[in-house]
């Protein structure tokens, strides 16, 4: 196994978990790690030395993973148009309170779940983060924060109300 | 440094461990004396915590041998090897195809003298003598500019030669000892052919005054500019011959 693999195989696990955390679903997750791993190692020369490897994974996948989600979506509006339903999206006024972090998480935005799961689980930095959306650090920051408000409102009740309770 | 009290950014990147020590050390103190902020941070620490727990199931999937690096890259390799393949076919190269390496030899030794020595050949061998199929044929709508586009990039843009009645109908992928060249096939209703034909100046980086000269019973217009060096080609004495020595400008 040559270097580069040996660090790609390091960074497969997360990869697997940022794609399920994107698809919600384990099978099209791995197919969109192989796509990204086979653009990562096709275009492995266009990577900046000096950029985190892991940063530039994340960053081809949610690019991909947005792709295909156009695609679907456009897909997913031309079978409504024939059908006149619209079965891949749950229904707007459906309100679960979480039972779960995981659950709530479940419920943010595509972008507000991988912001979260960059930040708070990966731990890259704003910079990193900010690059990989190509937007300004500024901008990374606010969205997150409405990011953590949406996880708090969504998981509230369940987990947080004790632990303010004994704060007071 | 930051300010205090803290904006709510420095806050959530107090949470994230994005902070230098002397801006945590202020966040703490203020945090201290204020009850409310306190709990707030508190809770979107509790919140990435969790997170992280309930995510770090997720990194013990068993693994999928799809995905293993190697696999992906002898995958990639041989679907690359498989493009290069079909490329090679279309790419040949002047000076095996039609003539001897001997001729090739003297082509080289003459080719101060004769410039753009290979353009004539290139049209002896394609436009006249119909040696191999065009790598690629402009259909109703085609882009021969396009085409020429996706491997000389800078170059000049293809002479318009519409006045004449000559249109691009095919493009020709070569290669020569100065590089890689193509050649675009002009035709007009009557069958007659001209050739534009692009190629780098070559190592020694050998760029041509504008001038013409004629070879056998063909003629070559030259010049050079924007990195390459240029050639169109015609049978002499022909109206095409006469039209492109008046043509000013390619």
């Amino acid at each position: 196994m040559n270097d580069i693999d040996e660090q790609l195989s390091e960074i497969i696990p997360r990869l697997r978990r940022f794609a399920v955390s994107l698809t919600r679903n384990p099978s099209s997750a791995d197919d969109l790690v192989q796509s990204c791993l086979e653009r990562a190692l096709s275009s492995w020369s266009d990577k900046r030395p000096e950029g985190d490897l892991r940063a530039w994974l994340f960053s081809i996948l949610y690019r991909q993973f947005l792709d295909a989600h156009r695609r679907s979506r456009r897909y997913a509006r031309m079978l409504e148009f024939f059908t006149g339903r619209d079965d891949t999206q749950p229904s707007a006024e459906r309100t679960v309170i979480a039972q779960s972090t995981l659950q709530a998480f479940d419920q943010l935005s595509t972008e507000q779940r991988a912001l979260l799961l960059w930040v708070s689980v990966e731990g890259l930095s704003y910079k990193e983060v900010a690059e990989i959306l190509d937007v300004p650090t500024g901008t990374v920051m606010s969205r997150l924060s409405r990011a953590r408000q949406a996880l708090r409102q969504l998981s509230d009740g369940e987990i947080t109300r004790p632990s303010l309770r004994r704060l007071k | 440094m930051i300010s205090v009290p803290p904006s709510e950014r420095d806050l959530h990147a107090y949470v994230d461990h994005q902070l230098n020590d002397d801006d945590r050390r202020l966040v703490e103190t203020f945090l201290a004396g204020n009850v409310e902020m306190s709990a707030q941070v508190r809770a979107w620490q509790q919140d990435a915590q969790q997170l992280r727990a309930a995510l770090s199931g997720a990194l013990q999937q068993p693994a999928n041998p799809d995905l293993d690096p190697a696999l992906i890259r002898q995958r990639l390799k041989r679907q690359s090897r498989r493009h290069l393949a079909s490329a090679a076919v279309l790419l040949i190269t002047v000076s095996i195809g039609g003539i001897s390496g001997w001729k090739a030899r003297e082509m080289t030794l003459l080719s101060a003298a004769a410039p753009m020595a290979d353009a004539m050949q290139a049209y002896r061998l394609f436009a006249q003598q119909g040696f191999l199929p065009a790598d690629y044929r402009v259909s109703d709508d085609g882009d021969m500019q396009g085409w020429l586009d996706r491997y000389f990039t800078q170059a000049h843009r293809l002479p318009d030669l519409s006045g004449a009645g000559f249109k691009p109908v095919s493009g020709r992928l070569l290669s020569t000892e100065q590089g890689p060249a193509a050649m675009v096939v002009y035709e007009d209703p009557s069958g007659h052919k001209v050739s534009f034909y692009v190629r780098p100046p070559g190592p020694k980086n050998f760029m041509l005054p504008r001038g013409s000269r004629s070879d056998g019973e063909l003629q070559a217009e030259y010049w050079s500019g924007s990195g390459y060096n240029y050639a169109m080609v015609s049978p002499s004495d022909t109206p095409a011959a006469q039209m492109l020595k008046q043509t000013e400008q390619f």
